[in-house]
């Protein structure tokens, strides 16, 4: 956000198109192309911890859990050489949704298994992999390492949090930055085209907030999603 | 060239401008800190509980079983609200305060639509944390009270925390500061009235019938209230202040004649900080009040966040020796009558004279809180300006103060006492300015009540205002430990004065068995005494609650 504003924002699409172009006609004179758009579906299953929370008013063993999502995948990898590549994967934006876990209600206000939260992941990762075999073999695979960034958006508490909370709350979840592994198959349908498939884990950890008529309650959280990505690619 | 990087950052800048302004809102925070101002809007509700969690939350105590006995099972759910607000401090110094708003929910008829409010007042209190809305302390005795009494049978309950106490930043409590105490009471209704719409439970609404009740200290602030808002012309149902030291000046002439009450040394700094604070000429330093062992500190001693057993154990304040044991002799130059009369009236009091005095004697000791010159100057000054209600000294000299005494006189306070506590207690005394109920009262209190004399308050405020031709049944007194009621408007609270008196002799039987240690029966009886106020708090409030029914 603080990144780019409406001003700046032609200049930034038009440095994508730069370097995307830049990208296609450095590779023009290679036989190997160095781009590789995917597509394909992203599921996300998070394993994940948090402590209870804790704040005021606030009775012992509240807790909560996430549940799975599958996303559009969209990728970009660029060929570094015949067996190093970056990429960089986004989803589509889920919507995530947080139900509670601990006590059936919280006084008489139902809490176990209620949606008590949902939150937009605009979640980029980029990883180096190391691509197996040749590149010209049918079957490839890749191990990556890399840096997840996960930007929590649209965070809301809903109508049974709000109850739950003690009234209208609004979410902090600061942004995380943490690492990335991947393990993965390329399969090689035609010369540009390819199918993948990557299993992938993330280090995603932040520290929930909600703020409810000016009384901070906290919990230290750890996604830690694993992603399933199954995708289709075009090299250029 | 390598070019990827610029790409991911711009790619991962545009998706993230989707971020912005996403998170939804909070209450919000008022810019104003006019007086009544709600501080956050929608308030904080601390605890929804439906009808039968309540009930199954009061059974799972000993102390909980015998309220719901008392208040019978809740009708309405109740949701607790944490309500801050803007008010004044004792000097009308700007400050925020807080408190509970109570509201009956669920589907009973009593329990939705519109609903009267009970404004309530709690008692002294030494935690500066209290916060009466916290329904899941379980140190909040008197938050579960007035639930149960009040808002589980369909009353919408209203009740600060006080400035000076929880998020207050007043820095001491404007503790019997009458106008304070109304105003106070005032803006947290205010507040809450602005509050309620906007909460979680607004299926429930205020229907515009006001009731005013509080115990103790709080049936002091209730009476206040009272006052002041019929004043100023607004609605008051129904009021009924419970066991409050309402005739201020009579209670601290009877205090300072040696009718020491239990609690007097806690009650004591509250006190003088607050119309130190008020009004800036109680003292100098403090110890022109009191004794060199204590004055140290002790105007920001109460309420503090230290336990009050604690404070004793540190040897900050005595438990219960107001005064100097080695009572003074009082010379009052060129008359031995006067000094000999003082002399006698400042001993402690005996059994010989009164069947209070192993009562009175606790207020007594070596390591004591008031000096003898200051209890002296006080005594000389309620002998020049007589207070209507004061058994000194219209008794004979030999007679301390008993409970019941209460003159024949025209109980009113002194004019212009000109000594700067007893001018502040004069100040304060609920019969000044002269004034009277127009909405239906209730005086309940005990008259074996240890902590705030009954006679001497309720009992002076009635005799106050019989002198003022009232309307027949427009003020009712009554003495939850007196003879049961059979006719008149209070006949139906027969039942609550035996049960309170049944409840009072079972508890002198367990101090005597062997599971309340095998008192003997001096010591036994010397144990309930010494609960009395406390116990009293229940029967009055429930009866509190019935008086208001009628209306």
């Amino acid at each position: 956000m603080t990144l780019l504003n409406f001003r700046t924002l032609p200049a930034a699409l038009a440095l994508i198109v730069a370097s995307l172009g830049g990208a296609a006609s450095a590779s023009a004179d290679d036989a190997v192309p160095a781009n590789d758009f995917r597509l394909g579906s992203y599921s996300v299953f998070y394993h994940a911890s948090a402590d209870d929370l804790s704040g005021p008013y606030v009775p012992a063993g509240l807790n909560f859990h996430t549940d799975n999502i599958e996303t559009l995948y969209v990728g970009y990898v660029r060929r570094l050489s015949a067996h190093f590549a970056a990429e960089l994967a986004l989803g589509y934006p889920p919507l995530t949704k947080t139900y509670g876990v601990g006590p059936a209600t919280v006084g008489s206000v139902p809490y176990s298994g209620q949606e008590i939260s949902t939150a937009r992941w605009l979640a980029p990762t980029a990883f180096v992999e190391y691509n197996f075999f040749a590149e010209d073999a049918l079957l490839r695979p890749f191990i990556g390492v890399g840096l997840n960034y996960t930007n929590f958006y649209d965070r809301r508490s809903t109508a049974a949090g709000d109850a739950a909370s003690g009234g209208p709350t609004k979410i902090e979840l600061p942004p995380s930055f943490g690492p990335a592994a991947t393990i993965g198959l390329s399969y090689r349908i035609a010369p540009r085209w390819h199918a993948y498939a990557s299993y992938s884990a993330s280090k995603v950890n932040t520290r929930l907030t909600s703020i409810t008529a000016g009384v901070d309650r906290t919990s230290h959280v750890e996604f830690n999603p694993q992603a399933l990505v199954v995708s289709i690619g075009y090299a250029f | 060239m390598f070019n990827f990087p610029k790409g991911l950052a711009a790619a991962a800048a545009v998706t993230l401008l989707a971020a912005c302004g996403s998170s939804t809102n909070t209450s919000s925070v008022s810019n104003s800190t006019a007086r009544g101002t709600l501080a956050l809007d929608p308030p904080l509700r601390i605890a929804s509980l439906n009808a039968a969690t309540f009930a199954a939350e009061l059974n799972a105590t000993a102390t909980g079983m015998q309220l719901l006995a008392l208040t019978s099972a809740p009708v309405c759910g109740v949701d607790f609200y944490y309500v801050k607000f803007w008010t004044v401090g004792g000097a009308n110094e700007t400050t925020e305060s807080s408190g509970a708003l109570m509201v009956p929910t669920g589907t009973a008829p009593a329990c939705s639509g519109p609903r009267p409010i009970v404004l309530y007042a709690h008692g002294t209190d030494t935690d500066k944390a209290t916060n009466i809305a916290d329904i899941t302390n379980p140190s909040n005795t008197e938050g579960a009270l007035i639930a149960a009494a009040f808002a589980a049978q369909g009353y919408i309950v209203v009740a600060p925390n006080y400035a000076g106490y929880d998020i207050s930043t007043l820095g001491y409590h404007p503790y019997l500061n009458a106008v304070q105490n109304a105003d106070e009471m005032t803006d947290i209704l205010t507040a809450a009235r602005t509050a309620l719409p906007n909460t979680l439970s607004a299926a429930t609404s205020d229907n515009g019938k006001l009731f005013i009740t509080g115990y103790s200290e709080g049936g002091y602030v209730a009476m206040a209230t009272q006052r002041a808002l019929e004043a100023a012309g607004k609605t008051v149902t129904a009021a009924a202040p419970m066991s409050g030291p309402y005739a201020l000046e009579a209670f601290g002439d009877t205090i300072f004649f040696g009718g020491v009450d239990l609690g007097s040394t806690v009650f004591s700094p509250l006190l003088t900080t607050s119309y130190q604070k008020a009004y800036g000429n109680i003292y100098t330093a403090t110890t022109d009040v009191y004794s060199a062992q204590y004055a140290s500190g002790i105007d920001t001693l109460l309420p503090s966040l230290t336990p009050i057993d604690t404070i004793f154990a540190q040897g900050l304040l005595p438990e219960t020796a107001l005064f100097d044991s080695s009572v003074p002799t009082v010379t009052v130059p060129d008359n031995p009558t006067e000094s000999a009369e003082l002399t006698a009236a400042l001993a402690i009091p005996t059994l010989a004279t009164t069947p209070l005095a192993p009562l009175f004697d606790l207020g007594f000791g070596t390591s004591y809180l008031i000096t003898n010159d200051y209890r002296v100057s006080y005594a000389i000054n309620v002998l020049t300006f007589i207070d209507g209600a004061d058994p000194y000294p219209l008794v004979p000299v030999g007679s301390p103060p008993t409970l019941a005494a209460i003159p024949s006189a025209i109980p009113s306070p002194a004019l212009a006492p000109a000594f700067y506590l007893r001018q502040a207690f004069n100040t304060n005394d609920l019969r000044n300015p002269s004034w009277a109920p127009s909405a239906p009262t209730l005086l309940c209190g005990g008259d074996a009540d240890p902590t705030v004399f009954f006679s001497v308050n309720t009992g002076t405020m009635q005799a106050f205002w019989q002198d003022q031709n009232l309307p027949q049944g427009l003020v009712n007194v009554l003495d939850i430990n007196g003879p049961p009621a059979t006719s008149g408007p209070l006949a139906s609270l027969g039942p609550l004065q035996l049960a309170f008196q049944a409840s009072q002799t079972a508890l002198l039987a367990y101090y005597e068995s062997a599971a309340g240690g095998n008192l003997s029966a001096a010591a036994a009886a010397a144990a309930v005494t010494q609960g009395t106020h406390s116990a009293e708090a229940p029967f009055c409030t429930v009866a509190a609650r019935s008086f208001f029914s009628q209306f």
